[in-house]
């Protein structure tokens, strides 16, 4: 066979899809399925079929390891046979359209409630809720990690006045059915945490110094905070809490002190002042 | 056109030896900050930190303003057929002038087309069509740029029925229709010339010598059949033997040690990094590290998984 058979696009098509389809997108001008011994060159010691291979089994390999460490905690928490197999699928079906590897997994979360094999069923199984969660949170803490944001590197102090209180450059509140940031620190902790049971949490992470803050708050503190998220002032954010959740407001006003301390201890808190308008 | 070509190729002529360089990886970030190791200069990972707003970008800022700094790019995909890609080359340019490398380099090689990046350094047809198609992509981009571009040759591991010409003639004809340098990774020669049976010594002789402006050096796993281009380990003699023969030839260039799997602390990096002194003479007094074959399946050409951000948690 002539082994010009391919413009460079067409070649470029056939490799690729060789490798993440594994099998060939473009058959250039042939009327017959092009075999790879007709573009690739064998040499002394490997045919043209393993040659290619070596491309075939690094692709999957390289990213399916990029997988591993972006969703460390999840990887464990399926185990490295099922998580490879979900990673497997999800690169297959989302092959990688960026130029950075930071955002390789971003669809990995909706891939895995896509794919859930009780999908269609009426009563579903628990286990895949809390591992859609924690891929969610895995991403969104290296998402977190590296945004643009006005650094917070100065010291708030406790007695800040309440207006002069709003929530920090980096502060990102989440709401789970498990128990996720529990889960996900003692795993970096270097712990063996057990599959949890349901338990609906509370958390908020924060960047201080470049390095994340997690924090699991309770739902009422994750409410107040979102209030104050959309613009709220402390006192705004306390009537909300007041009308929504039917708060006593002597009881907010004494537990109050004690929040405003460990708020502003966590970073979730700077000062108008200090930081910005 | 000739004018801009002669302004690059002066440029890439005039170009510093900084000496012996290493990568910079996040997990010695911590270590290079503090102690402030006495390193010539570091390669940074160029994708790794033009969409950072955190921790990465806000390290390479300070380690910029320590230690002269060259851009290694893994995405340019400088022989894809795809149309350039413009979001990529303005946030490249953006973070050359906030980092001001000495230069910015990448491979001559595809990385994806129709859109995918398959994040692995795939080879290009060495022929006519690909030639004219890549010196004309690399005009652009160095006119974009507004500067010159250096380009590696990568380790590959197969060739195409549709190449006539030799990658040494290919990267010569680059170099004398853009302008462009050359980064020579001498451990790349060598992978490549053992899994597609040329000789590196020879490819290493036929190369435009005045054109590279660095070197790479690397370790590799010998699978008996072929070589993977795996970058966790120590050099092998051989390519030290390349080394010092590039090194002569050349004149001396900068010259830097990849380590991407199994990366070890900074002092074991470093001291393989300083054995490239006892090899810039003809006279060796080094022990050497010779090569073993391990065979298995696991070997995984460019990692890249150290490319993927360490989340830092208090």
């Amino acid at each position: 066979m002539e082994s010009n058979i391919f413009s460079l696009k067409q070649l470029q098509n056939w490799m690729q899809g060789m490798l993440v389809h594994h099998e060939p997108l473009e058959n250039g001008n042939a009327e017959v399925p092009v075999m790879v011994e007709h573009v690739v060159n064998s040499s002394e010691r490997l045919s043209a079929v393993k040659h290619l291979d070596i491309y075939r089994y690094s692709y999957i390999a390289r990213l399916r390891a990029c997988m591993q460490s972006q969703f460390s905690a999840l990887a464990y928490a399926l185990g490295s046979e099922l998580f490879e197999l979900f990673a497997d699928q999800y690169l297959d079906t989302y092959p990688s359209e960026s130029y950075t590897l930071n955002t390789l997994g971003e669809k990995f979360p909706a891939f895995l409630e896509e794919t859930r094999l009780d999908a269609s069923q009426e009563e579903k199984e628990t286990w895949p809720d809390f591992m859609i969660e924690l891929a969610g949170f895995e991403y969104a803490l290296s998402v977190i990690f590296d945004e643009r944001a006005n650094e917070n590197n100065t010291v708030t102090p406790n007695n800040t006045p309440d207006e002069l209180l709003k929530p920090a450059p980096v502060l990102h509140l989440f709401h789970y059915q498990y128990p996720i940031c529990d889960y996900y620190l003692e795993f970096s902790q270097g712990k063996e945490p057990e599959l949890p049971f349901p338990e609906e949490s509370y958390c908020a992470v924060t960047r201080h110094n470049y390095k994340l803050g997690l924090f699991t708050i309770r739902g009422a503190q994750y409410y107040f905070l979102k209030s104050m998220q959309q613009g709220n002032t402390v006192e705004n954010a306390k009537n909300d809490l007041i009308k929504t959740f039917n708060f006593a407001r002597i009881e907010l006003d004494k537990i109050w002190p004690e929040w405003k301390k460990s708020f502003i201890e966590a970073g979730f808190f700077v000062a108008k002042n200090v930081k910005g308008p | 056109m000739i004018e801009q070509r002669e302004k690059y190729s002066d440029l890439i002529k005039s170009l510093p030896n900084p000496g012996l360089g290493l990568g910079l990886r996040s997990k010695h970030f911590n270590y290079i900050l503090e102690n402030n190791p006495e390193v010539d200069w570091f390669e940074v990972i160029s994708e790794n930190f033009m969409d950072s707003g955190g921790r990465p970008r806000h390290v390479l800022r300070q380690l910029a303003e320590r230690y002269p700094v060259v851009m290694h790019g893994v995405s340019l995909s400088i022989g894809s057929t795809d149309p350039l890609n413009k979001e990529y080359l303005t946030k490249l340019k953006l973070l050359a002038e906030e980092v001001k490398p000495l230069w910015i380099s990448d491979h001559l090689c595809w990385t994806g087309v129709n859109s995918l990046n398959t994040h692995d350094l795939l080879p290009v047809v060495l022929n006519e069509e690909s030639l004219k198609h890549i010196c004309n992509r690399i005009n652009q981009v160095q006119d974009f740029l507004e500067r010159p571009v250096v380009f590696e040759n990568p380790s590959t591991y197969l060739t195409f029925k549709q190449s006539t010409i030799h990658e040494y003639g290919f990267l010569r004809y680059m170099t004398e229709e853009t302008g462009c340098g050359l980064l020579l990774d001498v451990n790349n020669v060598y992978v490549s010339g053992f899994n597609n049976d040329f000789d590196p010594v020879h490819y290493i002789h036929q190369l435009p010598h005045d054109r590279i402006v660095q070197m790479h050096i690397a370790g590799h796993q010998h699978c008996g059949t072929h070589i993977i281009d795996t970058h966790d380990r120590q050099v092998v003699k051989d390519v030290w033997n390349l080394f010092s023969l590039a090194w002569q030839l050349t004149g001396g260039v900068a010259t830097l040690l990849e380590w991407d799997g199994n990366i070890p602390e900074f002092d074991v990096y470093h001291n393989e990094l300083l054995k490239a002194k006892q090899h810039m003479s003809s006279i060796l007094v080094v022990d050497q590290v010779t090569e073993t074959q391990e065979h298995g399946e696991e070997a995984v050409s460019n990692p890249v998984d150290f490319l993927v951000n360490d989340v830092v948690v208090n």
